[in-house]
């Protein structure tokens, strides 16, 4: 692989990351706030980034875990500031990079193999069963990194399910929608 | 894996789901070809017609349902004449064009 090509995936898979973190933050979360005011947590119900991870774990396996370091670091700057460098935020940013490669690594070693290959249809259910599991790891994780009260592991998870599946209805609509524009 | 082929494996994984949730617009043959044509795509910018022939997803399909699934695949936008080459060279469309 040359570098370039490598360069372009970081910046796509950062890009997206970060876009998705966006949005979920900015625009999601404070729709959250207005339809569930008692629900005071720093999860969100709807965590599209998730779907991000899982996707790019799927198409690029092992490199994901650089190609998404860039868009999760900046993302962690850009809401903690310089506390970006505390070890439990160095800690959820490795569990955010590095559950779901791992997650599919080892299926693949144990003969689960979901990643792409040339005439094999792929398997939708079984990457979204996979990044269930990864959001079932990383919610743990992350709120043993942060601390949290188990409410908050329960809506991290939560989070992680309704974006991996909401990300994915929302590509698989623009991929529809690109082919119906192309007629 | 080119970035193209992942464009594409992504979308294979897209239709994947669409079929899941009723939504297919691709009869099977026509899903063969496409998949040929996405696999064939990998190696080379352009993809042949005689390639597709001969890949092993076509070894059970006649010539003029073929063609016709080739016609349809163009005519609703996964596939394209390459703008580059002469005919009989298609382009498996990435989905951001």
């Amino acid at each position: 692989m040359s570098a370039k090509t490598f360069a372009i995936e970081v910046i796509v898979a950062s890009s997206f990351y970060f876009a998705a973190s966006i949005l979920t933050f900015e625009i999601l979360m404070p729709v959250q706030d207005v339809f569930f005011p008692d629900f005071q947590s720093s999860a969100s119900l709807l965590f599209l980034p998730h779907g991000v991870r899982v996707l790019t774990a799927w198409l690029l396996g092992w490199r994901s875990i650089i190609a998404l370091l860039p868009g999760v670091f900046l993302i962690f700057y850009y809401l903690a500031g310089d506390n970006v460098f505390t070890i439990s935020r160095l800690l959820a940013i490795g569990v955010a990079v590095c559950t779901t490669p791992i997650v599919f690594g080892l299926a693949a070693k144990l003969g689960f193999e979901t990643r792409p290959k040339p005439n094999e249809d792929p398997c939708w259910p079984c990457v979204m069963g996979l990044g269930v599991v990864a959001g079932i790891i990383s919610g743990s994780l992350t709120n043993i990194a942060f601390g949290g009260h188990p409410l908050e592991y329960l809506a991290f998870f939560i989070g992680d399910v309704f974006g991996l599946f909401f990300l994915m209805l929302g590509t698989m609509l623009f991929f529809r929608a690109m082919r119906h524009r192309q007629r | 894996m080119t970035d193209i082929s992942k464009l594409a494996e992504l979308r294979k994984l897209m239709l994947g789901m669409e079929r899941s949730i009723g939504l297919e617009e691709l009869s099977a043959v026509e899903r063969d070809v496409y998949y040929a044509a996405t696999d064939l795509a990998q190696q080379t910018t352009g993809v042949r017609t005689t390639g597709l022939l001969s890949h092993a997803l076509m070894q059970d399909v006649s010539r003029p349902t073929f063609f016709r699934a080739l016609k349809s695949l163009v005519t609703k936008g996964y596939l394209s004449q390459s703008a580059t080459s002469r005919r009989g060279v298609y382009v498996v469309n990435p989905p951001a064009n």
